[in-house]
């Protein structure tokens, strides 16, 4: 079973459609539930109890998944000094710590399954050090690190953590920001494409394959930096 | 209960000729377990949990905490667990 959160919108969405239509058994999570071709649990990430609890249902009916994939995430674009506690709070509280709580609840039913891939979600913003994108790019580069951590202590069970670190992709996060922004960030990447949510779908594909087994740890940058 | 923890230990132990008592550590120096061990021996402990009717928390904020941590020793380890089913019965 894979296990896609973020799962009623935007890379989420896509990935976890994606899978299903491949013949995986999905699961999502969301804060939202919306007609989808996947079962989807109404969970907000940055709620741990909330978390915990889907991960114990889960348990408890001896499903387990192999493939967890964290793509719910929130964007701001602020300038850093310009930044409301609130939105702070609320971008690391879901990018970081849901993607903690997440990984926290379901690795070790991914053990149970005898070993399976994490895939997070970092940003090019990180490697780039774009401006306006400070505290999105500072949770992101927590779960960089924090995927890093996370892929050397879950070794040892058979589990990978890798991270998929997008470009600017087309949907709800890129609300508000301008084509001419867009542009100047699509031309910072090795390959000067606005890539799109299938192409994301593409490279999780790839992490979750088998033949992908040896690693573990990374950060895929869509487009290259 | 620290029977049955000392159980799990003793067969999740890679040197197996070390002595398990109530005081041994599970996280520190002395610790015999690595941290995969000592997660295996969680997932045991939920498994045991089940058997006995309660859902056995190992990441609570109390097994978090250093100073007071459940997984000092054997016996405090098995205290937290009896602790919990207590609080479920």
């Amino acid at each position: 079973m894979i296990l896609v959160t973020g799962a009623s919108r935007g890379i989420g969405l896509g990935i976890a459609s994606r899978f299903t239509s491949l013949g995986f058994d999905v699961v999502g999570l969301a804060r939202t539930s919306v007609a989808a071709p996947f079962p989807t649990f109404e969970v907000d990430v940055t709620d741990d109890e909330q978390v915990r609890q889907v991960a114990l249902d889960l348990r408890r009916a001896k499903t387990f998944p192999t493939v967890v994939i964290n793509a719910a995430g929130i964007a701001s674009m602020n300038l850093a000094l310009m930044t409301p506690a609130s939105k702070a709070r609320a971008v690391v509280g879901t990018n970081l710590l849901g993607t903690m709580f997440v990984c926290q609840a379901f690795a070790p039913l991914i053990a149970r399954a005898g070993g399976g891939s994490i895939i997070n979600f970092s940003t090019i913003a990180v490697a780039l050090g774009l401006s306006g994108e400070s505290v999105y790019a500072a949770s992101k580069a927590g779960v960089e690190t924090y995927t890093r951590v996370l892929a050397r202590e879950l070794a040892g069970m058979n589990i990978r953590a890798n991270c998929i670190a997008p470009g600017p992709i087309d949907t709800e996060l890129l609300r508000g920001v301008s084509d001419s922004q867009i542009d100047a960030i699509v031309k910072q990447q090795i390959l000067p494409t606005r890539f799109t949510v299938e192409d994301i779908c593409d490279v999780a594909e790839a992490l979750v394959d088998k033949r992908l087994s040896s690693i573990s740890g990374e950060v895929f940058h869509i487009g290259g930096v | 209960m620290s029977v049955l923890v000392v159980h799990h230990v003793r067969e999740l132990m890679k040197d197996k000729n070390v002595l398990i008592t109530e005081e041994t550590s599970l996280i520190g120096d002395s610790r015999v377990l690595d941290s995969l061990g000592l997660v295996e021996l969680c997932l045991r402990l939920e498994d045991e949990a089940t058997e006995l009717g309660f859902e056995f928390d190992w990441a609570s904020e109390s097994a978090m905490s250093r100073n007071s941590s459940m997984f000092r020793t054997v016996s405090s380890l098995a205290a937290e667990f009896e602790s919990q089913q207590q609080a479920k019965s």
